[in-house]
């Protein structure tokens, strides 16, 4: 049934995708052949990908992206020692470069106004920034919840339960309304930072439940053996506890990257120039009106599955990893 | 071994003193006015029906329990409410737990240098050397590098023992440290803990191994529901037990 449907369909959808489609050209009227019209990808992959971000500059643009890469692909490379050496401090550098970069004028560049950063390659970049924050504040949030002090325990339940209760869209909605109250009057809090904030805090709060499921999976006795050792709470904490629950919770962790990654399309609210409201705007400027949503959302769509499915065969492939390591 | 060798002189300091200790769990009292004091280089071992609280009242003396009454003097550094005095006691003792407890993200090796390093700051390689020294002595210097899941039980609470000693404690616990091992594994731990006994390494050990009992020990206590009911010489404890619970408890475990 499901092949008969999909035999008669798929021939003309692969026609009408790629054999009769239309690849080149500049503007509509180049959309001379029956298939989808790919030009409007073409002639819009550059705002798709670097949102307004000046032609001169991408390359700073391209070398964060670079950057984020070199810090994945060299910590799964690294020896375990290194890693820790290295690899951390630098992925917790990495949203810092990234603002000094893309700003430039903390280093001699040219500045570049957030209002001119946008698309996939923001996109990207936001949220490997705020994952990298929620990964060590998420577990902060966890190990309040448990502890027996009564002020960190509520805080951190009133923080985690508040940002995993609210919806991401109330919560941007905050962001750009509410935020802006808690810093002194006539400061002008940048859009792309309130973004930011919402994104890891609301991320903290997922993280958080995350490593909660981690960290009572952790015996009793991994605490004792590090109290006889004479071992004190931050370094049993970061030696014995943290690695651990990271090692369990690795499948839910990766998980709640894709969603984050998801998330992030959601800055189309506050009017950041971002892929789905790139393609939004492509689609209303009126060269296009031709009506091409559908090969716009296609691209869109593409894109988004590419990188949630190489996301999760990393998962896979870590998982795989980690399990040769079990006892 | 060189740390704890021990002088003459020394042999009749008190290096634990126990006085009316007396800890609750909510409503219940699990130690009764422990008094008990052991002096350098003294190995005790102590035995009881489960949940006699003989656990409770070792892990007192690192203070993975708190108590509520009494006092616990360790080395000559009084247990308080105090987190500097707690640390400071938890390096003169080590303790070896039933369930091993190695961290197993981390290689035998890491095991064994995490505390030198971490807790008295040791460079690495000082770290490292020692504690392929005391591998050696526990007879698997060539598992340095698995992690804890590749090897045996046996293996595992050999490397356990090593990962305290490598701490230069003065005193060592033990809890039920074979009763998690095939019968086939409680030798080789039982070998490295006689060894180390005859060292001279101060010992408490909780244990039902009558054999290491009477090999090693200057001193049995039986403990029962809370309290300490008997303590004597080995040869006394269990050819002349002085107290009726004491003979039914030697009956059930020396006849199963
Ligand atoms: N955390 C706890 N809360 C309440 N009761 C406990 C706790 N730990 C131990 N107990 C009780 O204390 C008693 C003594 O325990 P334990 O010292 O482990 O005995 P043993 O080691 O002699 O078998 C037992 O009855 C046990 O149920
Ligand atoms: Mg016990």
């Amino acid at each position: 049934m499901i092949i008969y449907v999909l035999a008669n369909i798929l021939p003309g959808l692969i026609d009408w995708l790629f054999i009769s489609a239309n690849w080149i050209g500049e503007t509509q009227d180049d959309c001379t052949k029956e298939g989808a019209c790919w030009v409007f990808v073409n002639a819009w992959s550059q705002q798709s990908i670097y949102g307004s971000y000046p032609t001169d500059e991408l390359w700073r643009v391209n070398l964060c992206l670079a950057l984020l890469t070199a810090i994945i692909v060299s910590s799964y490379l690294l020896d375990k020692s290194l890693r820790a050496k290295i690899s951390v401090p630098l992925f917790l550098l990495f949203p810092f470069i990234c603002i000094l970069l893309l700003d430039g004028s903390y280093i001699g560049l040219e500045k570049i106004s957030t209002d001119f950063w946008g698309g996939f390659s923001l996109n990207v970049l936001l949220a490997a920034a705020s994952i990298i924050i929620a990964f060590p504040l998420g577990f902060i949030w966890a190990l309040g919840r448990q502890s027996h002090m009564p002020f960190a325990r509520s805080v951190s339940i009133v923080l985690i339960e508040f940002f995993r209760g609210v919806p991401v869209l109330a919560l941007f909605f905050m962001g750009s309304v509410m935020l802006p109250l808690f810093f002194p009057e006539g400061t002008n809090v940048d859009k792309l930072l309130r973004v930011w904030i919402v994104l890891i805090l609301f991320m903290s709060g997922y993280m958080a439940e995350v490593y909660r499921g981690g960290l009572q999976a952790i015996p009793h006795g991994q605490y004792e053996a590090a109290d006889s050792l004479g071992l004190g709470y931050w370094q049993k904490t970061l030696l014995i506890i943290f690695p651990q629950v990271v090692k369990i919770s690795m499948p839910n962790i990766l998980a709640t990257f894709v969603m984050l990654f998801k998330n992030t399309t959601f800055l189309l609210i506050i009017g950041i120039f971002e892929m789905l409201s790139t393609t939004q705007t492509a689609l209303s400027n009126s060269y296009w009106l031709g009506g091409y949503a559908a090969e716009g959302y296609i691209f869109v769509a593409i894109v988004f599955w590419t990188c949630c499915f190489g996301m999760s065969m990393l998962a896979a492939s870590i998982e795989r990893q980690l399990d040769t390591v079990k006892r | 071994m060189h740390h704890s060798a021990s002088n003459p002189m020394d042999k009749n300091q008190e290096i634990i003193t126990i006085c009316d200790l007396n800890k609750w769990y909510g409503d219940f009292h699990v130690l009764k006015n422990i008094n008990l004091t052991v002096r350098k280089g003294e190995r005790i071992v102590i035995c009881g029906p489960s949940g006699s609280g003989k656990s409770t009242l070792i892990r007192c003396i690192n203070r993975l329990e708190e108590f509520q009454k009494g006092s616990l003097v360790v080395d000559g550094v009084e247990m308080i409410e105090d987190v500097k005095n707690i640390e400071t006691i938890r390096r003169e003792v080590g303790m070896v737990f039933q369930h091993f407890n190695l961290f197993p993200h981390l290689t035998i090796l890491e095991n064994l240098c995490l505390g030198p390093i971490w807790v008295h700051k040791k460079p690495k390689a000082e770290a490292e050397a020692t504690a392929m020294q005391y591998l050696e002595r526990v007879q698997i210097p060539d598992q340095a590098n698995k992690y804890p899941g590749q090897l045996s039980g046996g293996q595992q609470q050999r490397v356990a023992i090593a990962r305290s000693l490598c701490m230069h404690p003065k005193i060592m616990l033990f809890d039920e440290p074979t009763s998690a091992l095939d019968p086939e594994m409680i030798k080789e731990v039982l070998d490295v803990m006689i060894e180390l006994a005859e060292e001279g390494m101060t010992m408490l050990c909780v244990t039902h191994e009558m054999g290491f009992a009477k090999k090693v020990a200057d001193r049995v206590i039986f403990m029962d529901v809370g309290e300490i009911v008997e303590q004597n010489a080995p040869n006394q404890f269990f050819t002349n037990p002085q107290v009726d619970r004491t003979q039914k408890f030697l009956q059930q475990i020396l006849n199963h």
